[in-house]
């Protein structure tokens, strides 16, 4: 008898140990998010360093010690603003403030929240109409207390609402904004819940005590299919509840169900003027403050940018292992925005239906669809009334143009024009970092660092990230990244401002954000011209 | 039988100290770090046709769960010296928390230059 070689033997053995290996570590390992992690009790220090780059790009801090920064502006002189958040997830509230640099660590506070209404999210900048340094910043104001909000500040502090009473009281708030090239100002509204449902993780977050009657409102017309969720009963009371879509928690709804969309609404991309009827910047007449919906069902779509050549652009923040109906594997999706369209929160993650193996959680239940059938496109309902509308759109939701990781936060996008930073026509994105384990498990830190995305082939690569490890620098016991928020390129396009959040360490409880320890950070290319 | 004994004894040692030590191999190689990105070992090389469709497979497919081949909410891909029929089978028969992409959603010349591009990946740097 010929016995095989010990090689083949190994061989053999290799073929059916390592996939027993890779089947079992998953459900074994422990989580390990970037946040989860004692080590941000230190005093935080700040190393370029500590960052890699692709040759031939630097990096520096250009300010330090901030309290929640989210956004960076230019005005039309070149003046660097950053947008104080003045709220962190942890329930930290701050006063949200728009200040202005005037120097390495020196600031000047442009405006302060009158009530603490935040968090700001984002800003952009207008030019007004008497000349440079005369505009006005948009401001979008989370809203946790009162409502999301649109506001428009003024260089002498002056804060005026545009659009207040945005359902902004679940989980996400009102983002953005971006200065679209039609002279528009658009923003997001987040939902209200992870996956439609609400459950027992929006009572663990706090909201659902202050505001029990708290559901996901959609823009349009919806049929559901009646599926319903049990939860303990998160309220205080024994036993269980029983929660289907779009409802407060604790109503149940059947199959064939009617829900009526309107106009504010969760998951959307809105838009108002900036211009008022007169087509002048600065004015104050019902115009300017009339909202209309460009597109719908998304989850969370933080970032938003205009691409070189004036396409929209949004990165859906994806779906969470958490709640009621948990779903598993959804990335973070960049869309290219149509108008009118719907983009499948909350029964696809892509163009993919979230049914599909692919998104069910290990050893946990397939998310079942909400809705009896796809809503169409909301232009559809617009032709019914009547209205023009301008070609037809499919029903179903398209294929994204990038899928950044799971779990990442891809908060903050810009895209390159300049050859003298390079990647010309590129996206930059900031991702904050997993949220691990609120919002699921993941086996090493996500994000935590800036991604390049060419989005003509959906490719996403590293730009900066931190040379010790993945995860942020509190974790990694050094001085570099901690948690990108957002970025803005310079004026002239040849320097990339990073807004840092911040330490914000995690466990089963939830976040527990550190203040004064974001920072502003500026990459460039060595001789960019 | 005695003849045949002889002859399997030092063949089955051999096969022994394979079959321990390979695993504490790879044990060792999954503690190694698996990022691979640009920032740190310089731009991958996609100007191979098959590589570069690869990376474009692997972005709508694999990256969410192993970014960069990197862990993330899957496992480290780069530090795993399976050999390209293994990634395919993975990939097939999704075993352990990982889905199994069918031929109809990942064909097999997808699958192929996602092997290549894995490797290519491996190696950079």
């Amino acid at each position: 008898m010929q016995l095989p070689s010990p090689y083949a033997l190994a061989s053999v053995v290799l073929r059916l140990l390592v996939p027993a290996l890779l089947a079992s570590c998953y459900a074994v390992r422990p989580t390990r998010g970037g946040g989860e992690t004692r080590s941000g009790d230190q005093v935080r220090a700040y190393s370029a360093e500590d960052i890699a780059l692709p040759a031939g790009y630097r990096i520096e801090a250009v300010a330090t010690g901030l309290t929640f920064p989210t956004a960076i502006v230019f005005d039309d002189t070149g003046g660097l603003y950053v947008v104080e958040s003045g709220y962190a997830s942890g329930e930290t509230y701050e006063v949200p403030r728009l200040l202005k640099l005037l120097g390495p660590n020196l600031f000047a506070a442009v405006a302060a929240s009158p009530d603490s209404n935040g968090p700001w999210t984002g800003a952009v900048y207008v030019p007004g109409g008497a000349g440079k340094g005369h505009g006005s910043f948009y401001v979008a104001e989370g809203g946790h207390k009162k409502g999301g909000r649109i506001l428009r500040v003024g260089t002498d502090g002056s804060i005026q609402p545009l659009v207040e009473n945005l359902p902004s009281f679940g989980d996400h708030q009102t983002n953005g904004p971006a200065l679209g090239p039609d002279g528009m100002i658009y923003f997001s509204q987040g939902t209200a819940t992870n996956s439609g449902v609400v459950g027992e993780d929006n009572a663990e977050f706090g909201w659902l005590k202050d505001h029990p009657e708290v559901h996901d409102t959609p823009c349009q017309d919806l049929t559901l299919s009646g599926v319903n969720y049990r939860s303990q009963n998160a309220r205080g009371g024994k036993g269980e509840v029983e929660t289907g879509a779009f409802s407060a928690y604790g109503t149940k709804t059947a199959e064939g169900q009617i829900i009526r969309g309107e106009i504010p609404c969760n998951g959307a991309i809105l838009r108002i003027s900036s211009l008022g009827s007169r087509g002048k910047p600065g004015s104050n007449d019902a115009a300017v403050g009339k909202i209309e919906l460009v597109a719908w069902g998304f989850r969370n779509p933080f970032a938003l940018g205009f691409a070189p050549d004036g396409r929209l652009f949004a990165i859906d923040n994806g779906y969470d292992e958490r709640g009621s109906r948990p779903i598993w594997g959804a990335g973070e999706l960049v869309w290219e925005v149509h108008q009118g369209r719907w983009y499948g929160w909350p029964d696809y993650s892509g163009d993919k239906s979230v049914d599909h193996a692919e998104f069910t959680p290990p050893h946990g239940e397939r998310p079942l669809r909400l809705l009896k059938k796809p809503p169409g496109p909301w232009l559809a309902t617009q032709a019914a009334a009547g209205k023009s509308v301008p070609e037809a759109i499919p029903d179903l939701p398209p294929v994204p143009a990038a899928i950044l990781p799971v779990h990442a936060s891809a908060d903050g996008m810009d895209f390159s024009t300049s050859e003298g930073f390079g990647y010309k026509g590129q996206a930059f994105v900031a991702e904050f970092g997993d949220m691990a384990p609120v919002a699921g498990k993941v086996l090493e830190p996500v994000g935590f660092k800036i991604a390049r995305v060419d989005l003509s082939r959906g490719v996403a690569e590293d730009f900066a990230v931190n040379r010790k490890g993945a995860g942020p620098a509190s974790r990694l016991g050094a001085q570099g990244l901690e948690r990108p928020v957002s970025v803005r390129f310079s004026p002239d396009g040849k320097s990339l401002y990073v807004a840092d959040f911040g330490q914000l360490m995690m466990d089963a409880k939830g976040s527990h954000p550190r203040q004064r320890t974001g920072a502003i950070w500026r990459i460039w290319k060595e001789g960019g011209k | 039988m005695r003849p045949q004994l002889r002859h399997l004894k030092p063949r089955l040692r051999q096969a022994g100290i394979v079959i321990v030590f390979v695993p504490l191999f790879l044990a060792w190689m999954a503690g190694c770090s698996g990022r691979r990105s640009e920032p740190l070992r310089g731009a991958v090389d996609v100007s191979d046709p098959q590589v570069a469709h690869g990376q474009r497979v692997y972005m709508t497919r694999c990256d969410k769960c192993h970014p960069g081949g990197d862990a993330g909410l899957g496992p480290s891909l780069n530090n795993k010296p399976l050999p390209g029929f293994m990634v395919s089978f993975q990939a097939r028969h999704g075993l352990g928390a990982m889905p199994a992409f069918t031929a109809e959603e990942i064909p097999r010349a997808e699958l192929d230059a996602v092997v290549a591009y894995l490797k290519t990946l491996r190696r950079n740097g």
